[in-house]
This record gives structure tokens, C-alpha cells and sequence, in this order.
């Protein structure tokens, strides 16, 4: 049966004091702990980025490229999830350390900080999954669920998302552009080129950095040099895209539409944040290397929370959910993977939304996501 | 109040430093830096403790050796000293109570009965730790051409610039003339008595109140007059409790001497007010300032002021409207903490608690 229909507003509200004093209890207790712990991580990046520069610049054999790059990639990876992500997030903005800085941090990605935060932190984790509010929802390419428009262009989608996964970083950038509001007349092309400067800015320099900067540096050895950044670029873009696709689309994660925001209370949003994510399960490595969006669910309860708490609030989490008899979306990453590509494969075609087969056979409304009785839903006061 | 970030130096003047910057190059600098040693730094000042004496039971002197990016200071200056305690920053100024000869700075700290900060100094930072400094401030300094007899009216541990501005005429040897009056509670309350003494023999003409001793407690302007009649005609150095220095002030208005009176302010919080009351918030930036109602959250007091923050959720989750809390006294909604140091507040889940200052 539908959860979010299930829960009474007196539930949802004893439901969202639960959450909010699992929020509380945490955030009294951050300290020496949570600054040893993203220091830690800096540390390691910087380090994996140094070693994979030198094995990169004064190598010549094919082991130390493979080590170079895998190097490089490492640190790509940690300062886009561990760190950029959750700095952004405003997680350590406590700290008053100005490196940890969620408005002054400048993360090694094409995307600009500035608009990058607008979108996620606000647009992305406000409206988590509210179809025509959250633009993450398949990221404007890919049809992760039944509820999106079908049109032609998605029959290509087992292709174009295999190349968003290999330029994910484009992919974010452009994304935050809304080059979609072009083809609508939403914004004149003017306009676009106006939204699109802080990106060429930085887009400049980040090509400048891996491509021309450091491989003129390395002299004979300038090929490798680019070869090995364009990898490690490509080597983060795909683990990024897998992480955060199996992050809102593997199955069983909802989307919503935007009658479910009116009147929304905590509880409610609470609520969508767990019924719109899904969690990856595995080791502590995985985790850090997720940035521990593999505990998607508790980053959407708690995004300004330490994400490195993120495995102990789950336990506690999951244990609110099973007594509330709310479904908690867990699986390995193979699993999650799997389940993600079967609905971008499914999704190419013109699957049938949920909502209409409610209108063809009522009977089954129970078993359907939320989209399908907006009307139905508690209306409770802020 | 100095500035948060004032402990960094920014040089943008260095087209390299855009290119480190961009290239992520700084980042690692930063890094491999204070990996080495903690002093090495890309301009932040940064100060290794190399001594510590008692002055007081509650005062402390912590002498520092800063790295080459200190650019020195005046007599009277107070810097910010940065230290991280259980992982967060905090900053206080503090006088420097040495004369700018010396290499070494001396920072004279009384310990705030439950101060985080004076605390921490008090008991855990030792010999050889490294704390940040900001480049030295404050107009509280000599003017332009030296006066001549200077006098310096303190209490407690208001006589710190008055140590820094003695100590240098003390090393020039142009003690003669100059006079301190100082007030403590009790004898061994006096900060650097030694020092004092010393001066004395060298031509300094000192007055010392205590409150244990019979006579008027603390400032007694009758006593004042006839210790220093010549008062309104003298460069004058007030530094001591608010209090104190409201009944020193009005003498020179009265002698129309008020252009040679130099205060030494202290910021005193302002007052705390009920939730819901009406408040007044300076914001910096624009340089408005507004009378918010009390009602909802700052967030929502501010549009309805006339001002559009940048905001986004509206819920404290996006932190598109934190932004810095210069000044005063704010409460997290959320968690009902209050937030009383200059640091960052997301507006739309904090409420005031007294006038602010905000970096809008």
C-alpha cells in the first residue's frame, strides 16, 4: 500500500521528531572528530594527486601510466565526492575554516561552484524527485520512470546515457545551464550565453590545467601527460554517473508530481526524501569513494550533516523506518547498477505511466506511487 | 569588530596567485606547507608560542614569534589570535603589550570565567604550538608627532597598550614626563608590577589604586585631579571597563580637552532582547540599516523590511542564505542554540536575540 498515504498527519509528525532528533544529536556532537576526519581525506587526495602527477610526468613505462592515472583518478574522485560535494553541501561550514568553506569552494570540475549549489542544494534537494521541479530527475536525456513524457529522442537513451556517463562533468555543467528553456522560448538565446559565462570561464581554465598546463610541463613526455588527465577525467565522470544514478533511479524509488509540495509538512518531506532515494551497500572504501552518497537516503534527511556520519544515522534511520513500515531502498552496487539499467533500457520505450493505469484499473491503486492520488494525500499545515 | 577572514592575505595583485589558484596548485601548496611546518604559509600570519608567564592569577602573557609575513605593528595595536578548539575556528583580538622593537610579541590574556577561547589559551596552549595571527590594527597608537608628557588612565587589563606605548619611550629612554594612573582590584592583581617598578626609577611617574586599600574604589575623578592637574593639557590613553572610562571622559569634555583624550573602545555584545522583540540590524554591505519585527525568521523579517536576501529552501537545508553574523546574538531554530560569536547563520532558520550585524 502507498506509505506516504498511510502515515496520519499525528504520525508523520511524531515520525518527522525523530528524524529531527537524530539531526540534532549529531550535529551537537561535531568536533575535533569531523575535522580529523575531512583532513584526513584532503590529505590522501592531495597526496594521490601528487604521485599520480609524478609517476604521470617522469614515467615512460605503461605500469607507471596505469598507476599515474589510477592515482590521479583517486584523487579526482575524492575531492569531487568526499570533499567538493560535502563542502558545498555547507557540512563543515562550521568549522570557520575558511578551506572548508561551502561559498568560497572551487571543486576541480567543469561545473562552477556557484551554480552547481543553486541547483543541487537548493533545486535538486528541495524538491527531490517532483517531476517538472527536480531537473536531476534523468537529468533531461535519460527517462528513468514512467511518469516522464516519452517522446522519440528516448529511444536512443541506452546510448546517450552511456555518453553522459563518460562526460558526466559536461553533463552537470550543461545541465545547470537549462538549455532546455531555449527550445520552449523560456530564455532567449542572449540569456543562455549570459548563464553560460561563469561556465566557459572555468571550463577555459580546466581544460588549460589537464590538457595544455601540465602536459607542456611534462615536455617530451606531453602525451602521456594528457592521455593520463583525460582518463582520470573520464575515470571520475563514469563513477560519478553510477553513483549518482544509483542514487534516485534504481527501482522502487519514487518520483513525484507537484501537488505533493502543496502544503507539504516536515514529516511530508521527510517522507519524499526516503521514498526518493536509494542506498548502496558496502565497504568503507566504497563509501568514501561515493562520498557516501551510497547513504543517499540520510544525506537527503540530513545534507548538512558530516556525510562520513552518514553509516551510524542509518542504523538508526532504517530502524525509524521499519517500525514506521516505510520501505528503505537498499542493494549492492551491482545491484542498484542493474536495476538502473533496466530502466533506462525499459524506459526508452514508451512505457506506460503508472498514473494511467490507475485510470484503466482502480483496483490496483494501492499498489502504485503516489503520483497516482495526489488528491488523496493529508494536506497538513507547514 | 575586525573582519573574519582577515587572518588571510589575499594577493591578487600576482597573476600567478589566479593561475595557482585555478590550477588547484594552491590547494597543494597550502597543503605540503603546513605538512612541513606548520609557521610556512602562503601569507597567512602564523605564530609560534615561545613563552609563557603568570602575571596574575588570572593573566597570562604569551610571548609569540611570528613568521615572516608579519608586517610589525604600533604601540597600542591589538592583533586577532586564531585557534582551532574540538575543530572549529575561533578568533579574539587581543592587545599586543610589547613596543614593536622586540621580535617577539607579548599578548597579555585574562581568563574570561567560561571564555572558550581564553580558556584554551589558559590551560592548553603551550611552548612551541602555532596559532594564527591577524596584521596588527587599531588607532589606539601615538599620533603623528609624539606628544610630550603623555598620561595613561587604565584599569585591570585595560593597562596592556599602555605596557606596548611605555615599553617603547621606556627603550628610547623618554620615560620622564609620562604618567600612568592604573586601578586593579587588589595588589596581586597588577599586571607586570616589576615592569611598573622598573619604570618608576626610570622617570615614569605612576599612581597605583587598588580596591583593597583604603580611599575610593576604582576611578575617583577628585583624586584623579589632584594626582594629575595639568590633566586637560596632556595627550591622554584611556583604556579600562566602559564603566570607567564614562566617568574619565566627561573631565576632558568639561576642560574642552577632548581632542587629546584617545580611547581605547571595547566593543561591548550588545543587550539581548526576548524572542519576538523588535530589533535593529546593521547590514554592511549596502550600508542600510533596518528595524526588523520579531516575527518569523530573519529571513522572513528582512524581506518584509524591504530586503531580498539570497535565499532558496527556505527550510535550512540549501544554505544559499547563510551568510556572516558580524555582530550580535542569533538563535538556530532548528536546534535553539544560540549563536554569539561572528560567524556564518543560515537566515532562514535563525531568529535575533539582540541588534545585529550583518555581512548583507
Amino acid at each position: 500500500m502507498n506509505p506516504q498515504n498511510h502515515l496520519t498527519p499525528t504520525e508523520l509528525d511524531a515520525f518527522a521528531q525523530e528524524l529531527d532528533a537524530i539531526r540534532d544529536r549529531h550535529r551537537a556532537d561535531l568536533g575535533d572528530r569531523d575535522k580529523a576526519h575531512i583532513d584526513r581525506i584532503i590529505g590522501i587526495a592531495n597526496t594521490s594527486e601528487l604521485a599520480g602527477r609524478l609517476f604521470l610526468h617522469f614515467g615512460i613505462d605503461p605500469i607507471s601510466f596505469v598507476l599515474g592515472t589510477g592515482a590521479l583518478t583517486l584523487a579526482k574522485i575524492l575531492e569531487n565526492m568526499e570533499i567538493g560535494h560535502n563542502v558545498m553541501h555547507g557540512q563543515y561550514d562550521w568549522t570557520g575554516d575558511p578551506e572548508l568553506d561551502s561559498h568560497r569552494y572551487e571543486w576541480d570540475s567543469v561545473s562552477p561552484a556557484e551554480g552547481w549549489r543553486h541547483s543541487h542544494n537548493f533545486e535538486h534537494h528541495t524538491y527531490t524527485n517532483v517531476l517538472g521541479m527536480d531537473r536531476d530527475v534523468g537529468y533531461n536525456l535519460v527517462r528513468v520512470s514512467a511518469e516522464q513524457r516519452w517522446n522519440p529522442a528516448y529511444l536512443v537513451q541506452p546510448i546517450s546515457a552511456l555518453g553522459l556517463a563518460l562526460t558526466f562533468q559536461w553533463g552537470v555543467a550543461l545541465h545547470d545551464l537549462k538549455l532546455e528553456e531555449l527550445r520552449n522560448g523560456e530564455s532567449t538565446p542572449a540569456e543562455v550565453l549570459e548563464r553560460a559565462k561563469p561556465l566557459l570561464r572555468k571550463a577555459v581554465w580546466q581544460l588549460a590545467k589537464d590538457y595544455a598546463f601540465y602536459p607542456a610541463l611534462a615536455g617530451l613526455n606531453a602525451p602521456r601527460v594528457f592521455l593520463g588527465n583525460m582518463f582520470a577525467n573520464i575515470g571520475r565522470n563514469v563513477w560519478a554517473f553510477a553513483v549518482i544514478f544509483c542514487g534516485h533511479f534504481p527501482e522502487g524509488a519514487e518520483v513525484f508530481d507537484r501537488d505533493s509540495l502543496e502544503n507539504e509538512s516536515r514529516g511530508q518531506w521527510y517522507l519524499r526524501q526516503i521514498l526518493g532515494s536509494a542506498n548502496i551497500e558496502g565497504s568503507t572504501f566504497m563509501h568514501v569513494m561515493t562520498g557516501h552518497l551510497s547513504h543517499q537516503i540520510e544525506h537527503h534527511l540530513f545534507p548538512a550533516i558530516p556525510a562520513w556520519r552518514y553509516p551510524a544515522m542509518a542504523k538508526e534511520v532504517r530502524e525509524i523506518c521499519e517500525r514506521y513500515e516505510l520501505p528503505y531502498n537498499t542493494g549492492t552496487l551491482g545491484a542498484q547498477l542493474k536495476s538502473v539499467a533496466g530502466k533506462i533500457l525499459r524506459h526508452a520505450l514508451p512505457t506506460k505511466s503508472a498514473k494511467k493505469k490507475a485510470e484503466v484499473a482502480p483496483a490496483d491503486a494501492t499498489d502504485l506511487p503516489i503520483a497516482a492520488e495526489p488528491a488523496t494525500r493529508p494536506a497538513l499545515a507547514a | 569588530m575586525t573582519h573574519l577572514e582577515s587572518t588571510r592575505t589575499e594577493s591578487n595583485d600576482w597573476p600567478w596567485s589566479t593561475v595557482a589558484r585555478r590550477f588547484l596548485i594552491e590547494r597543494q601548496a597550502r597543503h605540503w606547507l603546513q605538512r612541513i611546518d606548520p609557521m610556512l604559509s602562503l601569507g597567512e600570519v602564523r605564530a609560534r608560542v615561545v613563552g609563557v608567564r603568570n602575571e596574575t592569577p588570572d593573566v597570562k602573557t604569551f610571548l609569540l614569534e611570528p613568521n615572516g609575513h608579519w608586517r610589525g605593528h604600533r604601540a597600542g595595536q591589538h592583533t586577532l589570535v586564531e585557534v582551532t578548539i574540538d575543530g572549529v575556528r575561533h578568533r579574539r583580538p587581543f592587545t599586543i603589550a610589547s613596543p614593536p622593537e622586540e621580535d617577539v610579541l607579548a599578548l597579555t590574556v585574562k581568563r574570561i570565567s567560561g571564555g572558550t577561547v581564553t580558556s584554551y589559551l589558559h590551560e592548553q596552549l603551550s611552548m612551541g604550538d602555532v596559532v594564527g595571527l591577524a596584521q596588527a590594527a587599531g588607532d589606539f597608537v601615538f599620533p603623528a608627532t609624539r606628544p610630550e608628557r603623555p598620561l595613561f588612565i587604565t584599569a585591570g587589563a585595560g593597562i596592556t597598550p599602555a605596557l606596548a606605548m611605555l615599553g617603547q619611550l621606556a627603550q628610547e629612554g623618554s620615560l620622564n614626563g609620562s604618567t600612568l594612573v592604573h586601578h586593579a582590584r587588589d595588589t596581586k592583581s597588577i599586571i607586570a608590577r616589576d615592569r611598573l617598578a622598573r619604570w618608576a626609577e626610570a622617570g615614569l611617574e605612576l599612581h597605583l589604586h587598588t580596591d583593597d586599600q583604603p580611599g575610593p574604589r576604582g576611578f575617583d575623578p577628585d583624586r584623579f585631579i589632584s594626582e594629575v592637574p595639568d590633566f586637560a593639557q596632556r595627550h591622554t590613553f584611556l583604556c579600562g571597563p566602559p564603566p570607567m572610562m564614562d566617568v574619565a571622559r566627561p573631565l576632558y569634555a568639561l576642560c574642552d580637552a577632548e581632542e587629546r583624550l584617545h580611547e581605547e573602545r571595547f566593543v561591548s555584545p550588545p543587550p539581548p532582547v526576548a524572542d519576538g522583540q523588535a530589533v535593529t540590524v546593521t547590514l554592511k554591505r549596502s550600508g542600510r540599516t533596518v528595524t526588523l519585527d520579531g516575527q518569523g525568521s530573519l529571513l522572513e523579517q528582512l524581506e518584509r523590511a524591504g530586503e531580498k536576501p539570497k535565499h532558496g529552501c527556505r527550510m535550512g537545508i540549501c544554505q544559499t542564505c547563510r551568510c556572516t553574523k558580524a555582530a550580535g546574538v542569533t538563535r538556530d531554530r532548528e536546534t535553539g542554540a544560540l549563536s554569539t560569536e561572528p560567524e556564518g547563520i543560515r537566515l532562514c532558520v535563525s531568529d535575533a536575540r539582540s541588534d545585529l550585524e550583518l555581512d548583507l
